[in-house]
Parts: C-alpha cells; sequence; structure tokens
C-alpha cells in the first residue's frame, strides 16, 4: 500500500485530507524535516563509539619517547608510574602520512580521509560519565544525546523510519541514557537497534498482511468517525498518522535491515558472512543502508559494559586485539562503501571512545593500562573535513593535550557546525532556562573544515 | 626577600610599586616577557570589556593581584605558590590555563621570572572588579509569585473568576459535556481507570440533584484513587525503585514510600503534615507506633535523591534533594543556584549552600554502590530491642566495624590526596591530626577488609524490617563551594531558609540538622509558594494545563498565572479546608468550567487556541499507566492488589558494578504504579508513552504520539493478550464489546462495520482495532 493511500483509508475512504487538517499535522510533526542555521556541508552522522575507552598511545597517537622512556618513572598525580610504550608498531600510510598502529591496519590504509584529533579531553575518569560525557556533554546530571539534538534540530528526511537509530548489541555504559532524548520530546530519542533476526520491537506483523490492512481499514473508519466535529484536534490527526508512519516502517525497516541483496563483493569488502545478523560488519553495512534512506543519526556501539569483551583492558592490552579485529575492516569498509557511492561527501563519519588509556602503569611490569580522560584520540572523516590531516597534540608521553585541545564541548560543537547548525543557537527551553548540547562551553574547531 | 615581606600589603593596596617607581630593567622586562604574553593568550578571557572568567582579569596590575574566586594569582616572588604559574604550568588537572594550548617554556620561564622578581607592573588602569551580582531581595519580593496570597474573597467562585475573564475577550465558554463524557472523564481523573458500562448507565439515568457529587464522593473514597494521586505525587518527587549510581543499585525497601504516598492520598493526610512527614518525619513527635513508622517511612522523599558515581558523590545527591525541594514544593529552581546567584530568581548561592547545609547535617539511606556493595544507614522500623535480639551476639562486633568505617571515612574526607603515598597536605584535618597509614594504597586495603568484614556479618544477620529515609547527621554549616565544586571552598553560610521567602534560621541552640525548622517554614500557610504550587498541580491534572503552566516554576523564566485571582482563592480555600486535597477535587470538580465539553468553536480558537481561557475542557490522551491499566481492565485480568516489595536478587549476592550494573523488568499485572521502575533505565513500555522521568522531577508530561506507539498498538503482546482477554469476556459480542470497551452501544453503522469485520479477520482482530482507537486512548 503507498502511503496517500494508507493515509486516505485511515481518513475515511475517499475524503481528501482537508488543508488545514495537513497544516497542523505538520505542526504536530516533530520529525518533519527542518532547515538548519546555514548551509550544511553534512546532512547526516555515522557516530562509532568503542565502548571502554581505547588506547590512545597504541591505535592513533604514536609516542616514541614512550619507548625510548620504557620504565622509566614518572611522578602523577596519582603516585610513582612506570611509562609504558604501545605494543603495536605504527605505520604511515597514504599521501598524507598519517601514522596509525598496527593494530588497525585497514582504518590506516584511509588516512588520506581521517581527521585524526589527537587532544581530545573530556571531564571524567569513570567510564558511566564519561561514556555520559561524549554523548551528552554532561558528566553528572542526565541531558540529552547528540543524536536527540540532531534529530530535534533537523527532523528527519525519511517518516518511515526513526530519526536517530542507535545499533547496538549490548546495553553500554550508563544504559539507554546514552541515546536517551531527556527534556526533549520523546520522538528525538535513540530507537535501539539490536543485531539479530528482529531488530526493532514490535516491528514485525504478528497477524498476516491481510489481516492486518483490514484492521488498518477498519482503524481508519472507527477514528474517521469519532473524528466528526473533532477535526480540529491535531492530536487525534496526529495518531492517525502515526498509523501511517508505523505501516510504512513494517514495510521499509526490514528492508533496511535485509541484507539479501547486497553483493557478494560488498559483503567481503565489510568481511561478513552471508546470512549473518550479528558483528560490526553488519553494523557497518546496516548503516549505510540507513544513511540511504535518510536516517539523520546513526550510532553504531561496538560492544558493551563488560570488561570482558568491550576496550577496558586493565589486565593486558592484547585483549585490545579481538576488539580491533571487530571493528577495523568493518569501519574501513564503511568509508570505502560510503565513498563508491557518493555518500561520504554529505556523511560525516566519527569515530570515538569515552576516554584514552594511561600510558604508564604504577607496576612496572603491568600489561594493561588504565583510564585516562586527560588526553585521548578520536577522528572525523567524510562531509565538510579535511582528510589525511592531524589535529592537535598529546606531549612527549601521551599524558596531557600538548597543543590544540579539543574537549568534548568542543568536539561536539563542531559536529554541530558541519551539520550546519550554531550550538549555541540550538536550544531547548527546559526548566525555566534553554539548554544547549554543549551547555555553557564548546568552539568550533576551525582549522579541520574542509 | 623584600617582594616576600610585603606581599600581604600589596596584596592589599593593590600593589605599592606605582609604574613610576619601576627600576627601569622591570619595566622592559615587563614590556617584553609578560605583557605580549597576557595580551596574546590570557586577555580574551579575562580582561576588561571581554570576559571574566572566574572572575578574574588580568589587565591591570590591581587586578591581577586581587585575582578571581579562587584567590590572589600571584604571590609576590614565589612562583611556585603562585596560581597564575600553576595554572600556566598546568600542575593541576583543574585549571590549565590557557586551555587550549600550553604556553612555550620560554613564555612560562619569562612569568616564572616576573614573579619572582615580584611581579613589577606598570599597568596603573583601575579595573572594577567584575560586578559580584548582588540581589535586590527588597524589589524580587514584588514579583507576583513572592507577594502573600491575597484571598479575593469566600464569595467568589471558579466560575466566577474564570467568566469575568472570558468576557473581557468577549468569549463564552462551549456547552457541558453529556454526561456518559462527564463519568468517563471523571473516573479516569480520579482513579485512572475506565468506568464500566453499569457505573456509565447507572449515571446518566441518575437524575438526582446531588448524582454528580455522589458519584465524586464513590470515586475519591476508592483505592484506586490514591493509585492515581498518588502516581501524580511520585511523579514530581522522581520515584524509582533503585538509586541512579552507575550501577543502578536496588532498594528493596523503596516500595514503602511509594505505599506511603498512595495511602496518604487516600487517607486525605493534610498536605502540611505530608509535607512535614517527608521532609522531617524522623523528627516529628507521634501518638503511636504505627505513626511512628509512617512518619519514618514518609523520609523516603529526601532519600530518594539521585546517587551518582561508584560510591557516594554526595553534593550532587544534595543538588538533586534541593533541585527536587525546590521546584517540587516551592516552584522554585533553587539548584540553578549551585555554581552562582541564581540569573533571574532571587535565589542566591548562599541560599543553596545554607539549605545545603542542612541536608548535608543528616544522613541518607544508602542502598549499595559498586566500591561498597552493601546497604547502610538503612532507617529501623523495628524496636531498638528487637533490632539487638536479630543481631544477637554480633551486635557488639558490627558497632565496631561501623565505627572503625567510620574513622577511616573521617580520616579521608580530613586529609587531601596527594599521590598514592602520601596523604597529608589540604584538606579539613584539625592541627596536630595526623595521617596514620604508610600509604594510601594500605588505606584503600583498610576500608575494603572494613567493609567486608561488614558485609560478612550482615549477610549472616537476620534481616529486620527498615526503610530507605533519612536521619540525624552531625549538624554543621557548610562553605560556599566556589562554581559549584566540592573541593573550592569560599565562606561558610550558617543554615537557614530562603532569603527571599524569610530567611528563618536554624536556631543557634539546635541540636539536630534543621530539618525540622525548615519542613515548618515550608508548610507554612504565610509561605506564598507552598499552597499555590500544590492547588496548581491539582488543577492542571483535572484541567490539562496548570493556572501558572510551568509547575515546576514559579519564577521569573516561568510562565505566569492565567488567573492569578483564581490561583489565590484557591490557595486560599486549600489552606481554610486544612490543606485537604479531597476537599480541591470536590470544588474544582463540581464547578460548571470542569464540565464543560472539549468540543471546539472557531471564535474562540481564534483568539484563544490554547484554551488559556478555559472556554472547553481539554481532551487529552491517556497516560502511560492509563493505557495500560485500562487494557489489563477490559481484558478482565487486572491485578487490583499492590505488589508490596519487588523480586529484586537476594543481598548477599550483589556485587553490582558499571559493568555489570542491575537490571529488571518484574512481569506483573497490578496497576502501573506498582511496577518495578528503574531510575537509571527507563522502563520499556513507560517510556514509550511518555511516563515520567525517573531521574528527575516531573512537573507534566509530553503527550507524544510516535509511530513506535503504533507499532505498539500493531503488534505488541500486551495489546494482543488484552484483544484477547476482551473477546473472551465478550463472549464475542460486538455489542457487549463495545460495553467493556467503551462503556456504550455501538451505533447501528458501526454494529454493521464491526460484523463485517469479525467475518473476515475474527473477533480477536476487532477487539484489536477497538483498543487501539482514538476513542478508546482519549479523555473528553
Amino acid at each position: 500500500m503507498q502511503r496517500r493511500q494508507a493515509l486516505c483509508s485511515l481518513m475515511g475512504g475517499s475524503l481528501l485530507m482537508p488543508a488545514i487538517l495537513r497544516d497542523l499535522m505538520a505542526a504536530e510533526n516533530p520529525l518533519a524535516p527542518r532547515a538548519p542555521h546555514f548551509p550544511p556541508k553534512a546532512k547526516r552522522v555515522i557516530f562509532l563509539y568503542m565502548s571502554g575507552g581505547f588506547s590512545h598511545v597504541e591505535t592513533f597517537d604514536p609516542k616514541p619517547k614512550l619507548l625510548a622512556d620504557r620504565g622509566k618513572t614518572h611522578d602523577s598525580r596519582k603516585g610513582i608510574q612506570y611509562f609504558k610504550p604501545s605494543q603495536w608498531e605504527f605505520k604511515r600510510y597514504g599521501k598524507s602520512g598519517i601514522e596509525v598502529s598496527d593494530l588497525l591496519p585497514k582504518i590506516g590504509a584511509q588516512a588520506d580521509d581521517l581527521c585524526v584529533i589527537r587532544s581530545m579531553t573530556t571531564d571524567h575518569t569513570n567510564h558511566s560519565e564519561a561514556a555520559l560525557g561524549i554523548h551528552t556533554g554532561s558528566v553528572s546530571v542526565t541531558r540529552p544525546s547528540i543524536g536527540s539534538w540532531v534529530s530535534y534540530g533537523l527532523g528527519s528526511e525519511n517518516q518511515n523510519l526513526p530519526s536517530f537509530v542507535v545499533l547496538a548489541p549490548y546495553l553500554p555504559y550508563a544504559g539507554s541514557q546514552v541515546w536517551a532524548s531527556d527534556f526533549l520530546p520523546g520522538v528525538h530519542q535513540g530507537t535501539r537497534v539490536t543485531p539479530g533476526p528482529n531488530p526493532i520491537a514490535n516491528l514485525k506483523p504478528r497477524v498476516s498482511p491481510e489481516v492486518q490492512k483490514t484492521e488498518l481499514s477498519l482503524l481508519g473508519q472507527l477514528n474517521a468517525r469519532y473524528g466528526k466535529g473533532r477535526a480540529t484536534d491535531p492530536k487525534l490527526a496526529a495518531r492517525v498518522q502515526s498509523f501511517e508512519v508505523a505501516w510504512g516502517m513494517q514495510q521499509e525497516a526490514p528492508d533496511a535491515f535485509d541484507l539479501s541483496k547486497e553483493t557478494d563483493a560488498t559483503l567481503a569488502l565489510y568481511g561478513l558472512e552471508r546470512g549473518k545478523t550479528q558483528g560490526f560488519a553488519w553494523q557497518c553495512l546496516v548503516a549505510r543502508r540507513l544513511c540511504e534512506r535518510g536516517v539523520r543519526f546513526i550510532e553504531l556501539i561496538d560492544s558493551g559494559a563488560s570488561t570482558s569483551n568491550n576496550w577496558d583492558s586493565h589486565g593486558d592490552m592484547k585483549d585490545h586485539e579481538p576488539r580491533a579485529r571487530n571493528v577495523d575492516q568493518a569501519t574501513a569498509a564503511l568509508l570505502v562503501d560510503l565513498k563508491s557511492r557518493g555518500l561520504l561527501e554529505d556523511t560525516l563519519v566519527v569515530f570515538t571512545t569515552e576516554f584514552g588509556r594511561t600510558p604508564y602503569n604504577d607496576k612496572p611490569g603491568a600489561k594493561g593500562r588504565e583510564h585516562h580522560p586527560e588526553v585521548f584520540s578520536s577522528w572525523l572523516a567524510g562531509a565538510g573535513v579535511k582528510g589525511g590531516m592531524t589535529y592537535g597534540s598529546s606531549d612527549d608521553h601521551g599524558i596531557f593535550v600538548a597543543d590544540k585541545r579539543v574537549h568534548v564541548h568542543d568536539f561536539h560543537a563542531t559536529i554541530l557546525h558541519l551539520l550546519g547548525m550554531n550550538h549555541e543557537k540550538l536550544t531547548y527551553r527546559h526548566a525555566g532556562r534553554d539548554f544547549r548540547l554543549t551547555d555553557v562551553a564548546g568552539e568550533v574547531v576551525k582549522e579541520i573544515l574542509a | 626577600m623584600r617582594f616576600v615581606l610585603c606581599n600581604s600589603f600589596a596584596l592589599l593596596l593593590g600593589g605599592t610599586a606605582l609604574a613610576a617607581d619601576l627600576k627601569p630593567g622591570d619595566l622592559e622586562f615587563f614590556e617584553k616577557r609578560v605583557r605580549p604574553v597576557l595580551v596574546d593568550n590570557c586577555y580574551e578571557c579575562h580582561s576588561t570589556g571581554k570576559k571574566a572568567r572566574g572572575g578574574l582579569l588580568l589587565d591591570s596590575r590591581e587586578a591581577t593581584l586581587r585575582g578571581g574566586d579562587t584567590g590572589p594569582s600571584v604571590v609576590l616572588g614565589d612562583p611556585a605558590k603562585s596560581l597564575l604559574i600553576k595554572a600556566v604550568k598546568y600542575v593541576d588537572d583543574d585549571v590549565q590555563m590557557p586551555p587550549k594550548h600550553r604556553l612555550t617554556p620560554e613564555q612560562i620561564a619569562g612569568l616564572e621570572e616576573w614573579v619572582r622578581r615580584g611581579a613589577p607592573d606598570p599597568r596603573d588602569e583601575k579595573t572594577a572588579p567584575p560586578s559580584v551580582s548582588t540581589i535586590d531581595f527588597v524589589a524580587a519580593r514584588a514579583f507576583w509569585s513572592f507577594q502573600p496570597v491575597r484571598d479575593p474573597g469566600r464569595d467568589k467562585s471558579i466560575d466566577g473568576l474564570v467568566s469575568a475573564k472570558l468576557k473581557e475577550k468577549g468569549l463564552a465558554q462551549v456547552a457541558l459535556a453529556d454526561r456518559g463524557t462527564l463519568i468517563r472523564r471523571v473516573t479516569f481523573d480520579l482513579t485512572g481507570l475506565p468506568p464500566t458500562a453499569e457505573e456509565v448507565d447507572a449515571f446518566v439515568r441518575d437524575r438526582a440533584a446531588d448524582a454528580y457529587p455522589r458519584l465524586i464522593e464513590r470515586l475519591l473514597a476508592s483505592p484506586a484513587y490514591g493509585e492515581r494521586w498518588g502516581r501524580h505525587w511520585l511523579d514530581v518527587v522522581r520515584y524509582a525503585d533503585t538509586a541512579g549510581d552507575n550501577s543502578d543499585y536496588p532498594i528493596p525497601q523503596a516500595y514503602l514510600y511509594r505505599d506511603w504516598v498512595i495511602e496518604a492520598f487516600n487517607r486525605d493526610i493534610p498536605y502540611d503534615q505530608f509535607l512535614r512527614m517527608q521532609l522531617a518525619g524522623d523528627l516529628l513527635e507521634t501518638s503511636s507506633p504505627e505513626a511512628r513508622r509512617d512518619n519514618l517511612i514518609a523520609t523516603g522523599y529526601i532519600a530518594q535523591s539521585r546517587r551518582f558515581g561508584v560510591a557516594p558523590v554526595m553534593h550532587l545527591t544534595m543538588e538533586d534533594t534541593l533541585d527536587n525541594l525546590g521546584k517540587g514544593l516551592l516552584g522554585l529552581t533553587i539548584g540553578c543556584a549551585r555554581c552562582h546567584d541564581h540569573k533571574f530568581d532571587p535565589i542566591s548561592a548562599r541560599d543553596y549552600y545554607a539549605l545545603y547545609g542542612i541536608f548535608a547535617s543528616s544522613r541518607y539511606s544508602f542502598a549499595g554502590a559498586e566500591k561498597n556493595n552493601r546497604p547502610k544507614d538503612m532507617v529501623s522500623l523495628v524496636t531498638k530491642d528487637e533490632l539487638e535480639r536479630a543481631q544477637g551476639p554480633m551486635a557488639a562486633e558490627l558497632k565496631v566495624v561501623d565505627e572503625a568505617i567510620e574513622e577511616l571515612l573521617a580520616d579521608k574526607a580530613a586529609f587531601k590526596f596527594e599521590s598514592r603515598e602520601v596523604a597529608t597536605k589540604g584538606g579539613t584535618a584539625p592541627e596536630g591530626k595526623r595521617w596514620k597509614y604508610p600509604s594510601v594504597k594500605e588505606y584503600d586495603n583498610a576500608v575494603k577488609a572494613m567493609n567486608k568484614r561488614r558485609f560478612g556479618l550482615l549477610d549472616k544477620i537476620p534481616e529486620t524490617e527498615s526503610a530507605y529515609g533519612v536521619s540525624e547527621g552531625t549538624p554543621r554549616n557548610e562553605k560556599v563551594q566556589i562554581r559549584g565544586e566540592p573541593d573550592r571552598l569560599g565562606e561558610e553560610v550558617p543554615r537557614r531558609f530562603l532569603e527571599i521567602l524569610g530567611g528563618q534560621a536554624v536556631p543557634a541552640d539546635e541540636k539536630g540538622s534543621g530539618r525540622r525548622q525548615l519542613a515548618a517554614w515550608i508548610a507554612d500557610a504565610k509561605n506564598p509558594l507552598t499552597a499555590r504550587v500544590m492547588v496548581n498541580r491539582i488543577w492542571q491534572h483535572h484541567f490539562g494545563e496548570g493556572l501558572v503552566r510551568t509547575p515546576n516554576d514559579f519564577g521569573k523564566q516561568g510562565r505566569r498565572p492565567t488567573h492569578p485571582e483564581l490561583l489565590d482563592w484557591l490557595a486560599s480555600r486549600f489552606v481554610e479546608s486544612g490543606w485537604s486535597v479531597k476537599a480541591m477535587h470536590r470544588l474544582m470538580l463540581t464547578s460548571r468550567t470542569y464540565q464543560l465539553a472539549s468540543t471546539d468553536r472557531a471564535k474562540n480558537l481564534a483568539v484563544d487556541p490554547n484554551d488559556e481561557l478555559l472556554w472547553k475542557w481539554n481532551r487529552r490522551r491517556l497516560d502511560a499507566e492509563e493505557v495500560r491499566d485500562s487494557l489489563l481492565t477490559v481484558a478482565g485480568k487486572l491485578e487490583p492488589k499492590p505488589t508490596g516489595a519487588h523480586p529484586f536478587p537476594a543481598k548477599n549476592t550483589w556485587g553490582f558494578t558499571q559493568h555489570h550494573p542491575y537490571t529488571g523488568e518484574y512481569a506483573t499485572r497490578a496497576r502501573s504504579v506498582y511496577v518495578m521502575q528503574q531510575r537509571i533505565r527507563r522502563h520499556s513500555f513507560f517510556g514509550l508513552f511518555d511516563g515520567a522521568d525517573p531521574n528527575a522531577t516531573t512537573g507534566a508530561r509530553p503527550q507524544s504520539t510516535t509511530a513506535l506507539q503504533a507499532l505498539f498498538a500493531f503488534n505488541d503482546p500486551m495489546v494482543h493478550e488484552a484483544a484477547e482477554g476482551l473477546a473472551k469476556r465478550a463472549k464475542n459480542d460486538v455489542v457487549q464489546a463495545y460495553r467493556l470497551a467503551l462503556a456504550r452501544k455501538p451505533s447501528a453503522d458501526e454494529l454493521q462495520l464491526a460484523r463485517a469485520h469479525v467475518k473476515k479477520a475474527g473477533f480477536a482482530s476487532f477487539a484489536r482495532v477497538l483498543l487501539v482507537s482514538n476513542e478508546f486512548f482519549h479523555v473528553e
């Protein structure tokens, strides 16, 4: 059934929708596309979030001095520490010659498209708080997620799919709060998709399409009768419309998640076995498909809150290896795939985590690393971002930011800027004041803008 | 050494060396090595006409020496002690300047040398200190909500006050709702449940003059009333069954507070008493053990404050206490004054810390957290004897362990940790007190060992009944936390009430926290906010919007009352009735305005599209609880009894961490108010239908309409089970299904439609459509 037809049936047979009602519905539809503050470079975001905190000095921030000073002591605020060099070597990639470690060689190979930020910093040393930080800008009280802000600011290009989709196999630290809309209208909250055969709750009809069609038709007729004499109430019209969207979602969402028509070459690029509905490769490929369908903000969380399978490698840095293997090829494939389809031109890809890991440990022979909010690395790629560059630096040992500090607020301000939004103007009135994603801080990192 | 000697004088006098007195070498040094660095790197945020971040200006000698919020920026002659130097050297994590990039080693060396020379500085300009916002309390009192409640007179009425406003605009109210609509409306409003067809029929037939008042009395007397109105209060106090720390520890006792709230509404406990019990129940005189028990449970209101982190982070929990107390009880955004004076309302940071001291002097029950995974400081509901009998010989040991833990914690609070080895510097340790552990690590081990002993004991001691509430702690005044940071302390503030509401002080000879006094100041008929805020909430739940449409904000940023006289008239009647909430229901529900139909009128819509003047009753979608409870009701599956305690895992198994936090959803057919709800993980169903936010006070719920809700209607098992239940109860009879679901008979046309559908798709399919129709989902 076509959308328009479905709507007509919901409105009661052949009745044309009165213009006033359509306007009311548009006013009532918080997901209607909205113009940004200025012409945007990026129309949508794919936000790759590595849960647990990956080690900057073992991925995107080479530190030769750490090798030279192996085992030497450093007097930190937490006492004497012993420097610990990266367990993986770094190589230069591409024309830009950006150094990336052997942990992520395939992402490294895309270096000329990456803008690697080596001077990220955040406000908390705990997972839950820092995970909230990178998602909401707040490490204490709950605030709306960046995806919710973007959905609120721009609406959605596809009314048959949610505007903010989170592909997450497990709950991350701080749980669903990282994609919650908090005080923003609930429609902007992230819709969590769990990899597997039934990715969205209640998406799968429990009755045959024929029965459902009859039900829709009866519902339309009952609602039309109830609507008589109540035509001026936009709530009723909006609810009628929501059934139309849900119907559309039932049709369109399964297709978005159906990878059967992807070619062998594409599957091979991502490293996805045909028929498999799990793993980061599945998440990345689905992300591309959602991107094609106009979903505004797509977040991919690689793992959850369990140390045994995330980046929180306290015990042994070797534990980074399976995590890297899970994301390296698929992430690189996503960039290649988006580029070949021309989507990288208006899609911003973000690769980040909640904090870095200490470049030292308090025991000389320790194999793992602890949490390190002082400095960490992230990268951006795609729409509006200069590729093949690094921005900012940590000091010789990767302990503090040495140059061009990028606080999480600055990072957020920059992402919003690329989407055509002024982070100081994207506000929502709540509890008597205007709230922002960037609180009262944040500056756009202009040097990385293409 | 000259500079060190005149250090304090220099601060007092704003520097003694005038430009003319500078040695030529110093002048040149300043111009070459200092001024350019300051201008290029610091003025952006620290100069007159730009910004004065942290209250600091660096564009004159005087201002540089005066410093900012954290004190003077230089200690003449001593670079190591100078904040300016520490900041540019990135010594501390919290102050690293400039924030974006570090100065070069040469630049830093230049500044150090400058300070060493005594900061010779030719900049004579006078710079006024960045303005310290001083609140003009006298002027502030003129704002409407701080004005005393002015009773327009008993002879006035809701309808009279509403009509007067309508007349001004030349508008008239629409007609009254029909009786079938009215009973559905008032039944949902008072109980959150749909009326039965029999109830509707009886009411429609009952033409006696007192039929409607009798209906109201029947509903007010039903236990379902407290379940509905208790839930409204639980929204305000952001009730949850878990603590909100990052492992979200369960609170098995929380339900006692929830049930008490429900019971309090059913018993119509006077609202002033209701508040006093929640703020200071443990300190009130009581006549019976039962009353004492209720008083203790009621303090769960304060304990419900959100917890943070892996161990208590009390300054954030306190903020949540004050935020809730402000918005919930007074309609004031007190939380805004944590970091600075409120920007719009007359609430100073000193006000905030004056109240903070009252709660910091109290002891909050602790549910457990990652680093300390057993409860502590629960409020015992059994007698001392019973408690001791239960603990038996372990009582003495537990006491020793508890005291040892107290001492360990006190030690940690007294000393500032320098590193893992040393913990001597700073802190609040009294003179002569020494850090007695060989290293911080040893200290941590001692804490761990002592906790382990405690857990061992707790797991052995048979549990006695307790509540999640508060008790008295060590009374103390708090210091202002500069910019809300607990380790940057300003002056001490004596405990007292908000200055704008009287500023009454906790008496100097008070031995307790001051909660008892605070409760009295809030639950005072003379307090201009308490009664207004509550009658506004009651109004809001009957009419869809409050007379003040920002129910949690009666300040400058909030909306002004649409009917100020009516608000005051209601507040006056409320106090006069002995703060009876049920009296308010009677007053509002018997008004003509409440009984209006939900029809529109073009002229009214054009003039007043949001119905601020109350010319109709606003149709509303069922809220989350009503949706679930109605579905269960019409399916004949609603369990009418409370659930009591939730089936949480046994305490001796608790080891929740942020990596493996507590999560649970417990299936039940009890009313929604009894469903277990976690603080940091929103319940999937209630989240979908705009249920209350368990993280923060919900003054008014949004009414969203989303495609995911429609997917729920299509495909959720809850709807499918309800439809099957309805089909069974209706014995596959369409007329009966209409009566059960919508409490009315179908029209001939509807009957025909339904029968045709049943033939094609079956009865359950028809029942599903009925249950997700706009008529089922709305009250008007």
